[in-house]
This record gives structure tokens, C-alpha cells and sequence, in this order.
């Protein structure tokens, strides 16, 4: 094993060494210190995604409202801030020698919402069955990592993992490694350690949870909660005009003037979810070189993030890091809209009159219309593109990485190592390109086990021109999420981790009867 | 044809008031793109549904397009796609509903319970079974479209033909030995066309919205072309400020259908 | 004609023959659905263990999850454990969350049937008047203003007279709550500030449907030579349309409201979205996107059943008038 050669030679690190070192250089602005006293009442939020398909069990939560359900109803061994950066949560402290082998010191004195003491045994099962295919985990490619997962106290956890990896603290803090009691296989209710009781679960309609009177954190500001999906956008910004609701997720920006114009408070969060053109490299016409480096030059990408996300986005450079990061890679120059160098590569790439299908689909948001911008630019150069927009309905299956061309949407990830795994690494589960690079895996590896700070950003650097100039994935834009509350809330704030305070508002807000504006 | 020489020999004036208001549409289809002041992709501002201005006629879309040139292309879609639908279902619909009064009972038995399932079918699945099976063509659209619609005509031209075969002029025509084929085109249909044109006309208006559905789903007019029902669809949240890119195409569909049906109305003896 | 009924004196036991061999047909008409829907269903593109895993699937994962799903069982295999559980009262569990089908299904029954059978009750006596006065006035003012708003209404997208409604009332008047909250239903007031909306949007649509056809029976029935000899006796035109032509136009009228209302329980997927009403079309949709095959089976099932029954009904009424003027 690569890592465990540094046994013993090297001091063990502190908590706050190995959490630091994954985390952001960023100073962190404690949530404790904001949350202010509970004040109680009832809040009623609208989310976007909502079906017989939501679950409140953590393996299965891959949309919205599933990821708040499952941060109000548990805990995390670790948590992120609002700048991802990594905090303890049923975890006190993470340490490793190696990034191999990992040792969790657990909270005591946490009990599970039916009254039990929360103990190793149930951090194994909760981790261990991300592992079994039956459960269908989300996380299986992560999970798979861990190759030793087992108790050495009742209040002591052991993880041994097949690679070094100094950011495993920010994959515990993936929805699906939240903690169940041992042995939950009915998730018809919630039974973790979060600051709300589940009172009420009925996929597709409602949930609702009141606070945990034992919680063991800091109280949640108000005292019970109510949790719908609505689709359909304008019936969601209807239901918070009306006031049925306090509080929306994933407003739109074309109402965001509406909204303020009848007092509603708007949340924009820089957060790293993109929409993509994945264009395979193993098919015609993704197999020549010229042909993907031209249409990336085809991309608008002023006119996508102001036409598109009317100016609610940030412009992207073909790599999955948003501009905010701190290991954003300045210098690479941005690549620019350039019709004629576009239309010179793909008329080399012998593929001018190809006139490939651009598949996109509702599921994948904007995609359609981005294609659009794509496709009238191409029509400019002189190039034939196709649109087709396919059902939302088996998207995700049937033509997304599955077509020579397709749009995917990818959301906002804890860690960069996290992305580039997940997206970009060879074996990659979402290697929508199937881009394939020894190097870039090599750097992956290495960057893993890194411990200078410096040289981990250097390496970070190297990926991200690496993605932008070899990988076929055009990322022309990043997605700026959006949340619209009513003047009675109080509390929320943008959050790199994801739109809602990444999924975690439901623990910071609180109502303030008096209706004055926050 | 004859069917349709039937026709005309029946209500000659309306006839030609419906004849004339459908190649009104179908000239404006056919050469209304051709007036387009731009093409249906492109974005010309960076406002997004904006007002009636000197550079885009009828206002902007949701991206900033053109509306006018949108509205036009969406009418080409929209009547060329309906229009063939409506006539293939009914046609079909029409015929077999009739034909099932004054064939033996056993054709009906089949035949009744087949339409019986496919208009029971959520059209919703079978519209996903043929994008996934035949793709997004557009004889594939015509043809879903017609299925989806040719249960229903027949249904209601059963229904109506039923009390005709009872009439006593049937009953003598039998009598004289007159064939099958006879009989439906020059007993029954002539003395059904009132209320068939009424529900052919709404069927027509059924087609123009279904469309927009569809293509909702993707099986329906591709990106960056569009049909009325989508161009509604899609500038959908220019309500909440009164976009022209809402109102127009409505009132064009509306123009288009309730025409249509009136002077289907109309057209009668 | 062969095999069709002639004999007057035999009336009353035709009828019951044909009203039995209806209702057989029915049955027929219900296991061919079931059959194709599941063909459907399974020639769609993807499973269920694709939407499980979503987009972190790959091609090992999802073939394990297959097999603990037995999903690698050949179709019919399948269907005929669908079937033997159907035929015991068993739809069996939901492969996506696994609680039992009839848990999801019954609540959203119960919805769907609460608001179709509102609309039913405020659409049917008002297109059958606005009909009959339609017919009884042909050409007049009434008739003619009716005719305008009934093809204006049909003729607007139902997403955008849904949106419109709840944003005018909803947002600006602030008279009828957004969502159709089900839950906070304890008075008849409430029951109506919750309905008023979903219903009034259906009934437009529903209503335009049925007075048009209802319209068009009754001026085909009014055309016909006995009524011309009722004229000429100085009959008033609503003595002649309520007593001559109404039991005339029965068949064709009952099934065009037949039609319209089969529509209410799976064909509402647009008016369940904007106003958020948890019913069976909702469902449907969703379940079809998870390719959650047992749950589309019993919506599907419902759906057929209820059509079937309707045009059953309407079929039997058709027969009944039509043995009635037989007997008289």
C-alpha cells in the first residue's frame, strides 16, 4: 500500500491538521455563533423535485428535497460549512497516519430519535450497506473505497481504504454516508440523530418533522416544519407570492424580478453545478480532436449566462472548477466565443457536414435552450447541428453518455477530488466524455496522498488544463443557485455547498412575526 | 373522394367558406417562414420578454428571440401537423364507426374493443413507446397523433350512425339491395355531417394543443422550431408580466381554432 | 341482418343479452389493456434499477440490483406473478420504494375521484342545460354567445387557464389558497376554497367538450322527420326538444358525456401539477419515468376500469333507449 509506508514516521496528525488540510484555505465563519435563539413557529417550504421516488433512506437520496429531509432528520459524522470547508459533527475527531487507515473518535451522550444511544456499531451499518448492491446506494463508487470499515471501541470506528485518499473527511460528508440506527432497513420513517423528528412522510405529497427536543447541537430556530415538491415553476413562485409557503428552492431566474418587486428576499449562491455538453471521445465525430476543440470554441458563453441564465451563472472554462474556488486555475484564459477558428477545426476535423444530433433534454437543466445558443452559432460558422429533445422520462439512461453528443447536469460536489473522480478520473462512473488519461489518474493519485498544501494546488492546476484542453467536456457556464423566502424568514445565507445553505437551512433559519425585512 | 363529392353536392356554400379559410392558413403556412424577419434561434436582445418594439415586431421570447419570426414558423408546424392528423384520424375513425353499424356483429365485437383499449391506454405511454421505438420523425408525430385521436371519432360516429341505420330510408335502401359501401357513403354519412363537423372541429383543437404536450415530451416539433402550443408553453412565466410572447400566440390559436369551428358551424345546411 | 336483433316482442331478454354481452366485452376489453400495458411498459427503454441508481449507475451495479429486484426474470415470468397476485386482490409492491402498490394508489384514488366527481357534478347539469338551450334556441343569441365561450375555452392550453386562474386569484386577489392542500380539509367551506379552482379549470374544459356534442346530437335529432310533424302540429320548440327529442338523442349524448368524463381520473396530469393535487395521473407519470411497473400496472388498471365502466354505462343507456322505442 502506497501510503502506509509513512507509519510511524510521521506524527500522527491532529484533528485539525488532516480536517484542515481538507478543507479550503478559507477562514470559517462558525454557524453557531450566527444561529441565534430558538424563536419557534411553523415553516413551510417548496422545493423542485418531488415524486413517489422520494425516500428517506440516505443510499437513495440523489435529488433536492431528499438531501434537506436528510440533513433535518441526520447527522453526518462530518459536516461542511458554507465554503466546504470540513466540521465535526458524530464524529469529534478524523485522524490518519497514511490516508489509508482512518480512526473516527465519536460523540457520546447522542441519542436516535427512538431513544437509542448512538454507538460505532451504528456508524458500521450505515456505511457498510452503501457497499451492498441491493441497497442501490448513490455512493457505491465511494463506498467501494472503503474496504475495512469496522468498530475498535463503542464510541471508536476503524476505515481502512483500498488508496490513500487525504479527502475522504469531505466523502463522509456526501448525503448518502449520513447515519441510520443499525439495522433500519424500513426507511417508511426517519430514525437518525438530526435536529427534527420525522411526524410525517408521504412520497410525492408531504413531509413534516418537529424539533428533536434532545438534540445534541445547537436548536433549530423554529419548531416545526413542512417540506412539498412543486414542479411546475410557476405554480411554485405562486404558491411563495400567495404565501402558502415561506420559503422555495431553485427559483427561477426569470421571476427573480417579480419576487422582488413584491418584497421577497432572493439567495444567490455561487455554487459549482454546471450544465455540460459531454461529447464522446471513442465515437464520430467526438474521436477527432479538432472537431472537440471547435465546438468548444462555438460556445457563447457571455450570451449563455446572460441569455440564458440571464446573468445568474458564471462563466465556465471547459473544466468542472467554478471561478469562486480558491484552486480555480486564474491563468488559464478563458476560452473565448471564436466562429472562425471553430468553423477552421471542425471543417479539418472532416466532419462540416456531419450534422450531429445534439441531445438534451428538461431533465438536464437549460439544455435545451443552450443548445440553441450551440446550435444557431454553429449554424453561423457554417456548420449543421440537430437538436433533439428528448423526454425527461429515461433521459438519464438511454442518451445521456450514451450519445456521441449529450447535455448532463452535474451538481454541486463537496470536494474537487470528488469531481474529478466522479467525472473525469478513467474509471470514472460519470466519465461522460470517456476520456481516458494515465497522467490525469496518476495526479489524482497523487494529489491524494499530498500533504503540502501548496504542491496539492499546483497538482489541482495541472488537472484543471488537462480537463479544459483534452477531456470532451464543455462546461460554458456554472449555475448560480437560486432560493426565494418571505420577509418572516430570517437566517438564510448563500452557501458554496449547494443552493438552501447546502440542504441545510432547515437547522438555521428562524421567523420573525413582526414581517420586517430581514 | 366520393365521400367528399357527397359533400360538397349537400352544402355547397359552406363548403367553400371552409374551403377558403383553410387555404388562408395553409398559404400563410406555407409562406409565412419565408416573411420571418429572423431566424427562429437567434437571440437579437438581450432582453427577455420584452415589448412590442420597431426591431422585434411582437416582442421577445424567453431568451430574447424574436417573437414574430417564432409565430410564424410555429403556424407552419402547427396547421401543416394538426391539420393532417385531424383529417387521418377522422377519416379512419369516421369510416369504421359507420361501417361497424351495417357489418356483421363479430367486426364490431373486435373492433369496438380494440379502440375500446386504445382509448384507455394513457396517451401519455404510448406517445413514450414511439419516441423510444420510432423517434421524433414527423410522419411518426402525424401518425401517434391520428391513433391517439381515431378511437375517439369513432366512438361518436358509432354512435350517431346507430340511430341512423334505424331510420326507415336505410332500412328501404337495404331492402333495394344496395352494397355495404353504398349505404355508409350515400345513406348514412350525409345525414350525419352536422354534428361529425362539430366534433371534427374539435378534434382539430384537441390536435393543436396535444402537440404542444408532445413536444413537451420530445416527440413532438424539435428545438429551434416550435408549434403555437409550445410558444405558449414555453413563455409561460412572461404571464406574470404580461409578455406579448404569451398573449400573441394564444390569441393566434384561438384565432386558428375557434375560426375553424365556426365556420364548420356555419357550413351547415 | 345476421346475428342482429329483430324480433319487437323480444325486447326486454334482447336487451338483457346485449347489456351481458356489454359488460363481457368490457371484461375483454380489460385484460387486452392490461396485456398491452404491460408490453408497453416493458419495451420502454430502461428499468427501474436505472432510476434507482441514477445517474452514479454502472453496468456491474445495475446488474446486481436486477437480480435482488428479480428483474432478470423474463416478462412474462413477471407478469404472471403480477397477475396471480392481482387475480387474490394482491397489486403487489412498489419496486422503487417497496411499501404495497395499494398504499400508493388508494389515497390518490380517493383524490382523483373527490375531484372528478366534483367536476362531474357541476359540468354534466351544466352543459346538459346549456345544450338543450343551445338546441332549443339554435341561432339565437344564447346559442350563439354559448358557442363563442365554449370554442374560446376549449381553444386556450389548460396550463395556461390553470396558471392564469391561480395567479389572478391566488396571488393578486388572494381569495383561494395556491395549493390544493387536501390535508386542511375540515369544513365544507374549505372544501370548496381548496376545489374551487381545480374544479372550475376542469369543468371549463369538460363543459365546452360535452355542450358541443350535446348541441350537435340534438340538432341531428331535431332534423328528422317526426320532429318536423310535431312542428307542424304547433308543438312549442321546448315541448318538442324536452319530450320528442331528448329520448331521441339519449345514446349519443350519454356517450359524449361518457367521453368527456373518462378523461377526468388519467388525462388531468396538467391541472394536478399547476395546482399541486396529489391524484392518479401524477402518479401514473411518475411511476412510468421510474419505470415502477407494478404501480403503472394498477393506475393503468384503474384508469381502464373507470373508462370501461363509463362506456359501459353509456353503451347500456344507448340500448336501454334505443329497446325503449323498440317496446313503444
Amino acid at each position: 500500500m502506497a501510503g502506509g509506508r509513512l507509519a510511524g514516521t510521521q506524527p500522527r496528525m491532529s484533528r485539525r491538521g488532516v480536517l484542515g488540510a481538507a478543507a479550503l484555505a478559507c477562514a470559517f465563519s462558525s454557524r453557531s455563533a450566527v444561529a441565534s435563539p430558538a424563536s419557534g413557529g411553523h415553516l413551510r417550504f417548496a422545493g423542485l423535485v418531488g415524486s413517489a421516488a422520494d425516500t428517506l433512506d440516505p443510499a437513495r437520496m440523489a435529488v433536492g428535497n431528499d438531501f434537506i429531509r436528510g440533513r433535518s432528520f441526520y447527522d453526518g459524522l462530518v459536516a461542511l460549512d458554507d465554503q466546504l470547508a470540513v466540521h465535526p459533527a458524530l464524529a469529534t475527531r478524523i485522524e490518519s497516519d497514511d490516508f489509508v487507515t482512518w480512526h473516527l473518535t465519536l460523540r457520546r451522550g447522542v441519542t436516535f430519535h427512538d431513544g437509542k444511544p448512538f454507538t460505532a456499531a451504528d456508524v458500521v451499518y450505515s456505511l457498510s450497506r452503501q457497499r451492498d448492491p441491493a441497497v442501490a446506494s448513490q455512493q457505491q463508487f465511494f463506498a467501494r473505497d472503503m474496504a475495512e470499515i469496522r468498530a475498535v471501541g463503542p464510541y471508536e470506528v476503524r476505515i481502512v481504504l483500498e488508496e490513500p485518499n487525504i479527502g475522504f473527511p469531505s466523502i463522509l460528508a456526501l448525503d448518502s454516508f449520513a447515519i441510520t440506527r443499525d439495522g433500519t432497513t424500513d426507511f417508511a420513517t426517519a430514525n437518525g440523530t438530526g435536529p427534527f423528528i420525522c411526524t410525517e412522510f408521504r412520497p410525492g405529497i408531504v413531509t413534516t418533522g418537529r424539533r428533536n427536543p434532545a438534540y445534541w447541537g445547537v436548536a433549530p430556530g423554529v419548531d416545526t416544519f413542512s417540506l412539498i415538491a412543486i414542479p411546475d415553476d410557476m405554480s411554485r413562485h405562486d404558491a411563495l407570492l400567495s404565501g402558502d409557503v415561506d420559503v422555495i428552492g431553485s427559483a427561477n431566474p426569470r421571476l427573480v424580478r417579480l419576487l422582488r418587486e413584491h418584497g421577497f428576499g432572493i439567495i444567490e449562491s455561487p455554487v459549482g453545478s454546471y450544465t455540460n455538453l459531454g461529447l464522446r471521445l471513442d465515437r464520430v465525430p467526438g474521436s477527432s480532436r479538432d472537431f472537440v476543440e471547435g465546438v468548444k470554441y462555438l460556445f457563447n458563453r457571455e450570451q449563455v449566462r446572460d441569455s440564458v441564465f440571464l446573468g445568474f451563472a458564471r462563466i465556465g472554462n471547459d473544466h468542472p472548477v467554478p471561478p469562486e474556488d480558491p484552486d480555480y486555475a486564474a491563468d488559464l484564459p478563458l476560452r473565448e466565443y471564436d466562429p472562425e477558428r471553430a468553423s477552421y477545426l471542425i471543417r479539418k476535423s472532416g466532419f462540416a457536414e456531419a450534422d450531429p444530433a445534439l441531445f438534451c433534454s428538461p431533465a438536464a437543466l437549460a439544455s435545451a435552450d443552450i443548445a440553441v445558443v450551440l446550435q444557431y452559432a454553429a449554424q453561423k460558422a457554417g456548420i449543421g447541428m440537430t437538436i433533439r429533445r428528448m423526454p425527461v422520462d429515461g433521459y438519464w439512461s438511454q442518451y445521456w453518455m450514451r450519445m456521441p453528443m449529450s447535455f448532463g447536469n452535474t451538481n454541486a460536489r463537496p470536494s474537487l477530488d470528488i469531481a474529478f473522480a466522479q467525472s473525469f478520473a478513467s474509471r470514472a462512473p460519470m466519465n461522460e466524455s470517456r476520456w481516458s488519461d494515465p497522467r490525469f489518474d496518476q495526479l489524482l493519485l497523487q494529489a491524494r496522498r499530498e500533504r503540502d498544501g501548496g504542491r496539492r494546488r499546483q497538482i489541482c492546476h495541472d488537472m484543471q488544463a488537462m480537463i479544459r484542453d483534452e477531456a470532451g467536456i464543455c462546461i460554458p457556464a456554472f449555475t448560480t443557485s437560486l432560493d426565494a423566502f418571505s420577509a418572516r424568514v430570517r437566517g438564510l445565507r448563500p452557501d458554496r455547498a449547494g443552493q438552501l445553505m447546502g440542504y441545510n437551512f432547515l437547522r438555521h433559519v428562524r421567523l420573525a412575526d413582526d414581517g420586517a425585512p430581514a | 373522394m366520393r365521400d367528399l363529392f357527397a359533400l360538397r353536392r349537400k352544402i355547397p356554400p359552406g363548403t367553400r367558406r371552409i374551403l377558403t379559410l383553410l387555404s388562408a392558413w395553409l398559404l400563410l403556412a406555407l409562406l409565412g417562414p419565408m416573411l420571418a424577419p429572423h431566424p427562429p434561434g437567434e437571440i437579437i436582445s438581450g432582453e427577455v420578454f420584452g415589448p412590442v418594439s420597431a426591431h422585434a415586431w411582437l416582442g421577445t421570447d424567453y431568451l430574447g428571440r424574436d417573437l414574430c419570426s417564432r409565430l410564424l414558423w410555429g403556424i407552419r408546424y402547427t396547421v401543416a401537423i394538426c391539420m393532417m392528423s385531424t383529417a387521418l384520424s377522422c377519416c379512419a375513425g369516421i369510416f369504421l364507426g359507420i361501417a361497424t353499424t351495417v357489418t356483421p356483429v363479430w367486426v364490431e365485437r373486435v373492433l369496438g374493443r380494440l379502440m375500446d383499449g386504445l382509448l384507455s391506454i394513457p396517451s401519455l405511454l404510448f406517445a413514450l413507446l414511439v419516441v423510444a421505438t420510432a423517434g421524433e420523425s414527423a410522419p411518426a408525430l402525424i401518425l401517434t397523433m391520428a391513433i391517439i385521436y381515431m378511437p375517439g371519432s369513432y366512438r361518436t360516429s358509432r354512435a350517431l350512425a346507430l340511430r341512423i341505420v334505424r331510420m326507415d330510408y336505410i332500412t328501404a335502401a337495404r331492402a333495394r339491395g344496395e352494397t355495404r359501401s353504398f349505404i355508409i357513403l350515400w345513406e348514412i354519412l350525409p345525414n350525419m355531417t352536422d354534428p361529425l363537423l362539430s366534433d371534427i372541429g374539435l378534434r382539430f383543437i384537441y390536435a393543436v394543443l396535444l402537440l404542444s404536450n408532445l413536444s413537451f415530451l420530445g416527440l413532438g416539433v424539435q428545438p429551434p422550431m416550435v408549434d403555437l402550443g409550445s410558444l405558449v408553453r414555453e413563455n409561460i412565466l412572461g404571464m406574470a408580466y404580461g409578455a406579448p410572447a404569451v398573449v400573441v400566440p394564444t390569441l393566434v390559436i384561438a384565432l386558428l381554432t375557434v375560426g375553424i369551428n365556426l365556420t364548420l358551424d356555419r357550413g351547415r345546411v | 341482418m345476421k346475428g342482429r336483433p329483430g324480433s319487437l316482442s323480444a325486447g326486454r331478454s334482447v336487451m338483457g343479452r346485449l347489456v351481458m354481452s356489454r359488460l363481457g366485452a368490457a371484461g375483454f376489453s380489460l385484460v387486452f389493456v392490461i396485456v398491452t400495458i404491460f408490453v408497453i411498459t416493458s419495451a420502454l427503454p430502461g428499468d427501474v434499477a436505472d432510476t434507482l441508481l441514477g445517474q452514479g449507475a454502472t453496468p456491474e451495479a445495475t446488474a446486481r440490483l436486477r437480480e435482488a429486484l428479480h428483474l432478470d426474470q423474463p416478462a412474462w415470468l413477471r407478469f404472471w406473478h403480477w397477475a396471480g397476485g392481482m387475480l387474490t386482490g394482491d397489486p403487489g409492491r412498489s419496486l422503487l420504494t417497496g411499501h404495497p402498490v395499494s398504499e400508493l394508489v388508494l389515497p390518490r384514488l380517493h383524490n382523483s375521484l373527490l375531484l372528478a366527481g366534483a367536476t362531474a357534478a357541476v359540468s354534466v347539469p351544466l352543459a346538459l342545460a346549456a345544450g338543450l338551450a343551445c338546441a332549443m334556441f339554435r341561432g339565437g343569441w344564447f346559442d350563439r354567445i354559448v358557442t363563442f365561450l365554449t370554442l374560446a375555452t376549449v381553444s386556450v392550453p389548460v396550463f395556461l387557464i390553470a396558471t392564469l386562474a391561480v395567479f389572478v386569484f391566488a396571488v393578486q386577489l388572494k381569495i383561494v389558497p395556491s395549493l390544493s392542500d387536501i390535508g386542511s380539509i375540515h369544513s365544507v367551506w374549505q372544501f370548496i376554497r381548496v376545489f374551487l379552482m381545480p374544479v372550475l379549470t376542469l369543468t371549463s374544459v369538460t363543459v365546452a367538450q360535452m355542450v358541443r356534442m350535446i348541441r350537435a346530437c340534438m340538432i341531428d335529432v331535431l332534423s328528422a322527420p317526426y320532429i318536423e310533424m310535431a312542428v307542424l302540429k304547433g308543438l312549442s320548440p321546448q315541448r318538442i326538444v324536452l319530450l320528442n327529442a331528448l329520448p331521441n338523442a339519449i345514446g349519443p349524448v350519454v356517450n359524449a358525456i361518457a367521453l368527456s368524463l373518462s378523461s377526468l381520473l388519467g388525462g388531468v396530469v396538467v391541472v394536478e401539477t399547476v395546482f399541486s393535487y396529489p391524484g392518479m395521473a401524477g402518479l401514473m407519470v411518475e411511476s412510468v419515468a421510474a419505470r415502477d411497473i407494478p404501480v403503472v400496472q394498477c393506475c393503468a388498471l384503474v384508469f381502464c376500469v373507470a373508462y370501461l365502466a363509463l362506456t359501459t354505462t353509456a353503451d347500456i343507456v344507448g340500448i336501454a333507449s334505443a329497446s325503449r322505442k323498440r317496446d313503444a
